[in-house]
């Protein structure tokens, strides 16, 4: 094509227009363009199933909005990292930040990784929604007042819940206590929920063994022995990873699960693996904020769960829920946001305009708090084999919000477990 | 007397060998004018990379130099980033150049500790008493929650240098005066391990890797001299987990974990343990290539793998090596 002086006067004409007047063209180009969003999740090792559900339940999100017109009416991309050590995982947001220009970030669901990742975001002011990872220790310390960045509920909620939860069902029927919960900040906090729960409801337990299995650990045998060895009535873990289907496997083929309460609160991440033939019934069986097979579930978690069974066979897990709470939550803000400012939204003003709206997500209503922690509704309850699964259900669903389990902003966890009012 | 053809040997043209030391003044000068034309996400690569490199300048006194091949080198790292995030989070020292001091101090005494027992024993012993050391040092990072953040980790805040705060964002901060602050370093500790890698000491060292039972008949103390190449290669560890720890702003125990010591051994293979700036060349391209793939593929462990096991199989040299067989094929030699 010839380029002649006319033409490149035109040209000129409309690139230095265009250059003077940024705030015409400028909105016009963004709004064209579709919004990118990175995604951080582990897709392989010891959480890599729990990632890919969460990536999958985010894909499945975006291409429902995309099919309408999107957050804003813009479509959107998502540029998916995986989440491994908090070196490479920092690492990988700043390549989402500063090479891959993304308008927002979301995922990670280790506590540690996303302990080292939040104080980058905040100081890149890079929005980031977080899917899970908020365990006590260390989040005070590390990230007191952030700006831009958005945390799941207290992992800890589902620990408090299953200690309710054993109140209510056994009390009375257990003596000898015996735990085994993964060796990190999470399995140590959860343990120590528990047992000042019982303390707190006047349930004189005899603690008679604690194991720490490392996370990962695939040959449970000592563990195990140790556990039987110590005769317990009650088993209480948090275990959450691959390593809990070899547990009850191993544990089973032990006979260590005979005449055993056991409080598994965190065993729906491994909903799929946890087969009937080695899952006793009668396990306070935690599915955090998702259950799967909740009868009076909304249409929404009805078409996701139908959608996601149909095309992975297999259940989805209360990640997925924390994917889509994420993405629901963050194009609820953009919205608010550029509603509010009559043009695109800033990532501080779309930060700004989240705490507070309430969004429904997979597994109902939630919101985020002033202090950016987030609020869901929690399901867990008795397990049952009675159903058309090769993994067991519920057999009676218990309901608690968030609020009832999560201590409020600014509280101390471990003074707020000892002063709250419980639901039970 | 009638004349006879007699076959000899092709006379090399007259190349110049090209020295360890001018093939890393080239790196640092290449990396001394990124800035002015590299992405800021890119110069943030580099950091890694100095750090690895510095921690692999170290390595390879002990592996390509001495012969002793460390599966625990990560500790040295660990003890870097952890002396960097104790002291500046928990004890208000925020002097890089303390830091640093720190760092090297900390990663010396223990592998002094350490090496005494280690530096007795040669090739998988040492390799497996290195190990169970850098695990042992892990298995404190992850379970003295009080001390150390366990899993958590603790956070490295960023530090002043040369007494100098440097306001505006961290990625500023980190690929400006940082990144020339770890240049710097770099520069300095090649040019320092290039003195010692010549020095009689380097010779003693040498003669270790080649004979130990021959070198101690001539005189080299065997022992000394391989806790001395410990100790140097464990201070250049602390120092290089320090950059990386700043960098992060994390200390976390994956830093001290066995797979990590594995990636030194990756990156010095990958770049070649037999020449001076091999490691450091292999620290640039494993950080590169693992950026790349990453962002490729979710199956970039097995690309990795995969290279690794072709490098074993068709450059167990390295790349350096590699680059060293071509050069000197076409000056005609064999």
């Amino acid at each position: 094509m010839k380029l002649t002086r006319r033409d490149f006067s035109k040209l000129a004409g409309t690139g230095i227009l265009a250059a003077a007047a940024p705030g015409i063209f400028a909105p016009a180009l963004a709004q064209n363009k579709p919004l990118r969003i990175g995604i951080i999740a582990p897709r392989s090792g010891a959480a890599g199933t729990a990632g890919e559900c969460g990536i999958r339940a985010v894909q499945w999100a975006v291409e429902r909005l995309n099919k309408d017109s999107g957050i804003a009416g813009r479509k959107i991309d998502l540029v998916i990292e995986e989440e491994t050590n908090p070196k490479d995982t920092i690492e990988r947001l700043r390549r989402l930040i500063l090479q891959e220009k993304v308008d927002a970030i979301q995922g990670l669901i280790s506590t540690g990784v996303s302990l080292g990742v939040a104080p980058v975001a905040e100081e890149e002011q890079a929005l980031v929604v977080m899917w899970d990872g908020t365990t006590q220790d260390g989040v005070k310390e590390m990230l007191p007042n952030p700006k831009y960045v958005f945390r799941s509920t207290d992992n800890e909620c589902e620990a408090v819940m299953g200690s309710l939860l054993a109140v209510k069902h056994f009390k009375g029927k257990f003596k000898r206590v015996a735990g085994i919960n993964p060796d990190y900040s999470y399995g140590r906090n959860n343990w120590e929920a528990f047992r000042q729960i019982l303390t707190r409801y006047g349930i004189e337990a005899e603690y008679v063994a604690e194991q720490w299995p490392k996370v990962g650990t695939m040959d449970l045998t000592s563990h195990i022995a140790a556990l039987k060895a110590a005769k317990p009535d009650l088993i209480f873990s948090s275990m959450l990873f691959a390593d809990l289907p070899v547990f009850m496997k191993q544990g089973h083929a032990a006979g260590l699960f005979d005449g055993v309460k056991m409080v598994l609160p965190a065993a729906g991440w491994q909903i799929n693996q946890l087969k009937k033939e080695f899952t006793p019934e009668g396990i306070i069986f935690g599915h955090n904020t998702l259950y799967f097979d909740l009868p009076q579930a909304s249409p929404l978690q009805k078409a996701f769960v139908q959608d996601y069974m149909d095309k992975y066979k297999e259940a989805p897990h209360w990640e997925a829920d924390r994917a889509y709470f994420a993405m629901a939550t963050y194009k609820a803000g953009v919205e608010a946001a550029q509603k509010a400012a009559g043009k695109w939204p800033t990532q501080e003003q779309v930060a700004e305009a989240i705490p507070g709206l309430e969004v429904e997500s997979l597994g109902g209503k939630g919101r985020f708090r002033k202090d950016k922690i987030a609020e869901q509704v929690f399901y867990q309850g008795p397990s049952t084999n009675t159903n058309k699964y090769d993994f067991p259900t519920l057999a009676s669903v218990d309901v608690f919000e968030a609020s009832q389990l999560q201590k409020p902003p600014g509280a101390d966890f471990w003074e707020w477990i000892k002063t709250a009012k419980m639901p039970v | 007397m009638p004349s006879v053809d007699i076959a000899s040997p092709a006379v090399p043209r007259a190349m110049p060998r090209v020295s360890g030391l001018w093939v890393l003044l080239a790196l640092l000068a290449i990396m001394a004018l990124l800035p002015f034309v590299a992405s800021p996400y890119v110069l943030l690569l580099m950091l890694p990379f100095m750090g690895y490199g510095i921690a692999l300048l170290g390595f390879n006194l002990l592996f390509g130099t001495t012969g002793l091949l460390s599966f625990g080198h990560a500790m040295f790292l660990g003890i870097g980033a952890y002396t960097a995030a104790a002291l500046t989070s928990k004890f208000g020292v925020k002097s890089f150049e303390l830091l640093l001091l720190a760092a090297a101090l900390g990663s010396g005494l223990v592998s002094i500790v350490t090496g005494l027992l280690c530096v007795r024993y040669t090739r998988i012993f040492f390799g497996m008493l290195t190990l169970a050391f850098g695990m042992l040092f892990h298995s404190f990072l992850f379970k003295f929650y009080a001390v150390t953040g366990g899993d958590q980790g603790m956070r490295v805040l960023r530090p002043l240098l040369l007494g100098m705060e440097w306001r505006g964002g961290k990625t500023a901060f980190l690929t400006g005066p940082f990144y020339y602050y770890s240049l710097v370093l770099f520069a300095l500790l090649g040019l320092a391990m290039w003195r010692i890698t010549q020095s009689p000491f380097g010779l003693h060292l040498k003669a270790i890797r080649e004979n130990a039972g021959k070198a101690a008949y001539v005189g080299v103390q065997i022992f000394r001299m391989r806790l001395a190449a410990f100790v140097i290669s464990a201070v250049y560890g602390g120092i290089g987990g320090t950059i990386l720890a700043v960098t992060t702003g994390l200390a976390d125990p994956e830093l001290a974990y066995w797979t990590h010591s594995g990636n030194l051994v990756f990156m010095a293979v990958l770049g070649g343990s037999g020449t001076f700036a091999g490691p450091a060349i292999g620290a640039l391209v494993f950080v590169l290539l693992q950026d790349f793939v990453m962002s490729l593929t979710q199956y970039w462990r097995f690309v990795m793998g995969g290279v690794l096991v072709l490098l074993v199989v068709f450059l167990p040299q390295g790349l350096s090596g590699a680059v060293s067989l071509l050069f000197n094929r076409r000056n005609g030699g064999r």
